[in-house]
């Protein structure tokens, strides 16, 4: 199917060969002349951007009118090099042989046969030197594991199955303050850390005392409650505290809705009724909040009477549940 | 030839049935620990003194200064045994001018009282149980917030959740319902007036993000929270300084009540964050993308940013 | 020769008849040898077809990353010492950040272009690695992956693998409160892997979450170093084999599977490439510049106390996040031990076996055709209907996944519960790979049996002859078509004046030329 009015052909030419005059070499657009006073004329327009882009940088103009100018200069640019590569440059098409990439059976049968041949020096004469070598080396894999890995960090130990709290642990918000019996009235909450994590270089909670020990404290009537059997006096006054950390992936489970009475985890929606022990109802989590036993101080004072009485967050091999 | 078909056609039915399921409201959907909304179950106490007479003040905090108790604040009004206002340079909660007391009752006996009862407490005159819950005793600022956000008179009373609508009331009635209402059983929090000139932005950030951002996002956006409830979106200009003051206080649906926890000052930096900074959002970066996040960002990235340089790929190569 | 001294003209004789070039060519020849070599390269063909072009999006976005990457590395501070913010940006104003944070705000505001070169390489990132998985899909769709390419397709899958984790080793640098918790789940997610997972963990992070603080100096060091060496080696090898085993090409006239059909590397393929090159720094340029990409000013330092909603990762973490949430809560407990399965299975073992199958569809496919021949001509997608429908179920699983990861947003747009919602993706999951796979396997079984699908029909032309009679002749040949000689349509008889034989049709006088058949 050929034209010869319009293109040249399209059979193949090997490049090797191709002189300038042959018309695989000549260019692909229909008007070179006015092809070329476009493609100036975008190049052109590229300084032009890249000149505006420079003021824009130097009097300190908008960063958008900056990185406008630039993107709208390296567009004509590129735009200007990439068009005059294709209308004004050989398109051919030309023909390029693949050279067989494998070797010939010869070759190949002489490669097998070095490495069989000198490897027979090593596995059927010397055998026990090879294998001396080969436990070197690995023996030496498995010490240089060593420091790479092991001097990483600490051994986790019984660092993940606890948190800060302890008995007599004052609750205290994120500046420090205290709670008292009347801090919320009912449907309110916040978030409590025990007050010796307060760092005493910023007056704020330290990073361990938000991530581990972090706790939600919600007034959820003004009448003791019940969540589970054998957690009678565990909400002085209705209120009641669950840790913070979903026991999913570990997400703070901040999110509140005060009728429903559910704690809902925002990061993958798992919810959590704090009335029945904070047992997950909906979404992913597998394990209800751990809850904290609450009792005052005789400063009037909400404390903790005990630790978590469980591992908090999410789960691991060592935990036992 | 038709076996060719019935593996599709019936994950096709399945297909279909299950996303069925979603136009059915509830059918997944089972909400447990639904508390009783006719009972607002809040602290009791009250408190009788002879200049501002009784108040309710079961909705705030008995312990801290400066978060909204009147008999805990830097200045107290009472007159003739009425609570007139309270507060400090934060905020100064006022309740509505006695005046409006009268054209309350009227403007209540016409749009309220069909759901909420004549009496405003729950109960119709048969002595049944009506539909709106017993607003005896949730103190002027509840009813004005409900009311001048347009959330109230609701129109869907099967709706989960009444939704923010423009307001039939004007404010003005918003506040005579108000007035009215609290005559009824005097309480706190009044209407609150927060003054944002010496609020701090940046406090009011830090405390958004720890309290507020778990369910209306970091950028004010909200988003829908469990079993079709949402929390609103506070980008929206129509939500003014004194309705975030009111909702933070008053809890408003499945809002939390934050009293003795937000101090006045806390709650007028939050107000000046949402009202200053999450209402005008400067994209110093350029198109804010509809602040929704990375999922916006990806669909950029890959419609625009690949989906356009593979169209100029498409303009350099040849299509064969 | 001449006694006197050298004129210009003696001068440029000695150079030879190929000038100054000459003369390099021959210095450098005489060190380094590269005459014959060079030829050769010059020399070299490209196809020119523009899906081969879509890793050349993924080279140049990897250029543009190395280039604002070294910019960034010059102000970013890696570390999470806490320090009073004072800067710019008024909101943040006396409040405790990290220094990774403050560091990250300073660039985007007390440094000049700064954000634009922040956001450049934030969507760099999110370009390289869609443009990554969309050449991928193209070499997958046209049988590319098999003998002699597999070790390519290999040496391919590990760096997606790789941009994918230093996407999240990086935009987690900043040290934000939405990319830390996107760290925190990280932390999770390894703890959640049976037997090693807490030791991984507390070896990582230096202890129970957060840390000593090293995680931040760390993934620095990886992100900045480690990372790109690697990238920059298996790309050397990847750019390498495709010199050595020279590109594929689809089918057509003149293309064998000996040979190589194109235009040449010197100058026309260095020209459009490196424009495009070019193109690639605007579009990032222009998407920083227009398009904001992660504020953190907006998020506020990380504190683990704090969370947003409506968070979801970057898009090419987004199926991971969907997985996590449609998973049911099973955790396995046995004496004494915990297996999280609602984690593990979702995040470890779901992308494990993806990559696995990834990397590996080479051999799986080489098990199931037995095929050993050596390839370099294409499929079309529509050749191999199998091929093509697995890929697009498996593109539709990826997809429903990360639509999953927004079930908030889905639920807030559309008004409905989200509880509802999910439940939905948890059909939809395995649904709609199913019914995709079969509607791709269908569309491909029925295009192949098409004559002439997919060409352009030859353009017809009406005239009108003096008498008024209006008939329809094919027009020429457009030069850059390859396309069929189809039977031209009948123009349909709208009014009928006076009823013709033909329908009012003149047939050409000639048959049309050169009429070829398809090659399937």
């Amino acid at each position: 199917m050929t034209d010869p009015d319009h293109q040249p052909s399209r059979t193949r030419v090997p490049m090797p060969i191709a002189a300038l005059s042959d018309p695989h070499m000549g260019d692909a657009a229909k008007d070179p002349d006015r092809t070329e006073k476009i493609i100036g004329l975008v190049l052109f327009l590229s300084i032009v951007f890249f000149a505006v882009a420079g003021a824009a940088y130097w009097q300190n103009w908008s960063p958008w009118t900056f990185g406008g100018a630039l993107g709208a200069g390296l567009f004509a640019l590129g735009f200007g090099l990439t068009a005059w590569g294709k209308y004004l440059m050989p398109q051919g098409p030309f023909v390029e042989e693949r050279h067989t990439l494998a070797s010939t059976p010869e070759e190949r049968d002489t490669m097998s046969a070095a490495l069989v041949e000198r490897s027979a020096v090593v596995v059927k004469r010397r055998k026990m030197l090879g294998g001396l070598f080969a436990a070197g080396a690995t023996v030496f894999g498995i010490v240089a594991a060593f420091p790479l890995i092991r001097s990483l960090g600490p051994l986790p130990g019984t660092s993940l199955e606890t948190t800060g709290w302890r008995r007599g642990m004052v609750l205290v918000d994120s500046s420090g303050r205290p709670v008292r019996k009347d801090t919320l009235v009912v449907g309110g909450i916040m978030t409590v850390y025990p007050k010796d994590t307060v760092s005493p270089q910023t007056g704020f909670i330290s990073d361990q005392g938000q991530a581990v020990d972090q706790t939600v404290l919600i007034r959820v009537s003004d009448q003791p409650f019940t969540t589970e059997p054998g957690r009678e006096n565990w909400t002085p006054d209705g209120y009641v505290a669950y840790s913070k950390l979903c026991t999913h992936l570990g997400c703070p489970v901040g999110l509140y809705e005060q009728e429903l009475e559910l704690l809902v985890c925002p990061c993958h929606q798992s919810m959590f009724n704090v009335r029945n022990g904070a047992v997950p109802q909906f979404g992913p989590a597998p394990r209800p909040l751990p809850q904290m036993y609450l009792g005052y101080n005789d400063d009037g004072y909400l404390i903790a009477m005990a630790p978590y009485n469980q591992p908090v967050g999410p789960g691991f091999w060592e935990r036992n549940s | 030839m038709t076996s060719r078909f019935l593996l599709p056609a019936g994950l096709l039915s399945v297909a279909a049935l299950a996303s069925l399921a979603m136009f059915f409201p509830g059918t997944l959907a089972g909400a447990s620990g639904h508390a009783d909304a006719t009972q607002i179950s809040i602290t009791p106490g009250q408190v009788t003194t002879r200049a501002c007479g009784t108040v309710n003040v079961k909705g705030v905090t008995g312990a801290v200064t400066n978060a909204g108790n009147p008999f805990l604040s830097s200045s107290k009004t009472c007159l003739n045994g009425h609570l007139i206002s309270y507060g400090n340079t934060a905020i100064t909660y006022s309740n509505p001018p006695r005046a409006f007391v009268s054209a309350g009752r009227l403007l209540f006996a016409q749009t309220c009282s069909s759901c909420h009862g004549s009496q405003a407490n729950g109960v119709n005159p048969q002595g049944q149980a009506t539909i709106g819950p017993n607003l005896q005793g949730v103190g002027a600022a509840t009813v004005d917030f409900w009311v001048s956000t347009g959330r109230m008179p609701a129109t869907d009373v099967k709706a989960v959740e009444a939704e923010r609508k423009a307001s039939r009331l004007t404010p003005v009635q918003a506040l005579e319902l108000a007035a009215w209402v609290n005559s009824l059983d005097p309480a706190v929090p009044a209407v609150p007036n927060p003054h944002l000139g010496q609020a701090s932005q940046s406090v009011g950030a830090d405390l958004f993000s720890l309290n507020c951002a778990a369910c209306h996002t970091i950028e004010g956006s909200g988003d829908a929270l469990a079993f079709g409830t949402n929390a609103p979106s506070l980008q929206n200009r129509d939500v003014t300084a004194q309705q975030v003051a009111e909702a933070v206080r008053t809890g408003p649906a499945n809002m939390p009540r934050f009293s003795g926890n937000l101090s006045d000052a806390q709650v007028a930096d939050i107000t000046a964050y949402v009202t200053e900074k999450l209402q005008h959002p400067q994209n110093p970066g350029g198109a804010g993308l509809g602040g929704v996040g990375p999922v916006a960002e990806g669909f950029v990235a890959l419609l625009i940013g690949v989906g356009g340089l593979a169209l100029i790929c498409f303009w350099i190569g040849e299509r064969s | 020769m001449s006694t006197t001294a050298p004129t210009k003209r003696s001068r440029k004789e000695a150079l030879g008849p190929y000038g100054r070039v000459g003369q390099a060519v021959g210095e450098l020849d005489d060190r380094l040898g590269v005459a014959k070599g060079g030829r050769v390269f010059l020399d070299k063909i490209f196809p020119d077809h523009w899906s081969f072009m879509l890793g050349e999006i993924s080279l140049y976005s990897f250029v543009v990353l190395l280039a604002t990457g070294v910019f960034l590395s010059l102000y970013f501070v890696p570390s999470t010492q806490q320090v009073v913010y004072h800067g710019s940006y008024k909101p943040l104003d006396g409040q405790w950040v990290s220094e990774a944070y403050k560091s990250t705000v300073g660039i985007s505001f007390d440094v000049r272009g700064g954000l634009l070169i922040r956001q450049m390489h934030h969507w760099a990132a999110d370009i390289f690695t869609g443009s990554i998985i969309v050449h991928m899909a193209r070499i997958f769709f046209t049988g590319a992956f098999r003998k002699p390419r597999e070790l390519n397709w290999i040496i391919g899958t590990t760096m997606l693998v790789l941009a994918i984790l230093e996407g999240f080793i990086g935009y987690s640098l900043p040290d934000d409160l939405i990319s830390g918790t996107g760290l925190r789940i990280g932390y999770s997610i390894a703890e959640s892997i049976p037997f090693v997972g807490s030791y991984l963990v507390t070896f990582l992070w230096g202890g129970q979450f957060p840390g000593t603080g090293v995680i931040i100096p760390r993934f620095f060091i990886i992100h900045v170093l480690i990372i790109p060496l690697v990238l920059i080696g298996l790309l050397s090898a990847h750019l390498g084999l495709l010199v050595r085993q020279k590109h594929t090409q689809f089918k057509g006239e003149g293309r064998t599977e000996n040979n190589v059909v194109g235009s040449p590397m010197f100058p026309t393929f260095m020209a459009k490439t490196t424009g495009f090159l070019f193109m690639v720094t605007a579009a990032t340029a222009l998407l920083g510049a227009f398009a904001q990409i992660n504020p953190i000013w907006q998020f506020g330092s990380y504190d683990a106390s704090k969370i947003s909603y409506a968070v979801q990762p970057d898009w090419y973490m987004g199926w991971l996040d969907g997985a996590l949430r449609i998973m049911p809560s099973w955790e396995l407990a046995f004496w004494g031990h915990t297996v999280p399965l609602e984690v593990f299975l979702p995040a470890v073992v779901f992308p494990g076996i993806v990559f696995t199958i990834a990397a590996l569809w080479p051999a799986i496919e080489h098990a199931y055709t037995g095929d050993n021949e050596l390839h370099n001509l294409l499929d079309r997608p529509r050749d191999r209907p199998k091929r093509t429908a697995f890929g697009v179920a498996f593109f539709a699983m990826l997809f429903t996944l990360f639509a999953a990861s927004s079930t908030d947003v889905l639920a807030n747009f559309f008004h409905v519960s989200l509880n509802q919602v999910l439940w939905f993706f948890r059909f939809a999951f395995f649904i709609v790979p199913i019914i995709c796979g079969l509607v791709a396997y269908q569309l491909c079984r029925e295009m192949q049996g098409v004559h002439g699908i997919g060409k352009r029909k030859r353009a017809v032309i009406v005239e009108r002859s003096a008498e008024g009679e209006y008939s329809t002749v094919q027009a020429a040949p457009r030069p850059d078509d390859e396309h069929e000689e189809l039977d031209p349509e009948p123009v349909p008889v709208r009014i009928d004046i006076e009823p013709l034989n033909n329908g009012g049709i003149r047939q050409p006088e000639s048959s049309p030329t050169g009429a070829r058949q398809v090659s399937r």
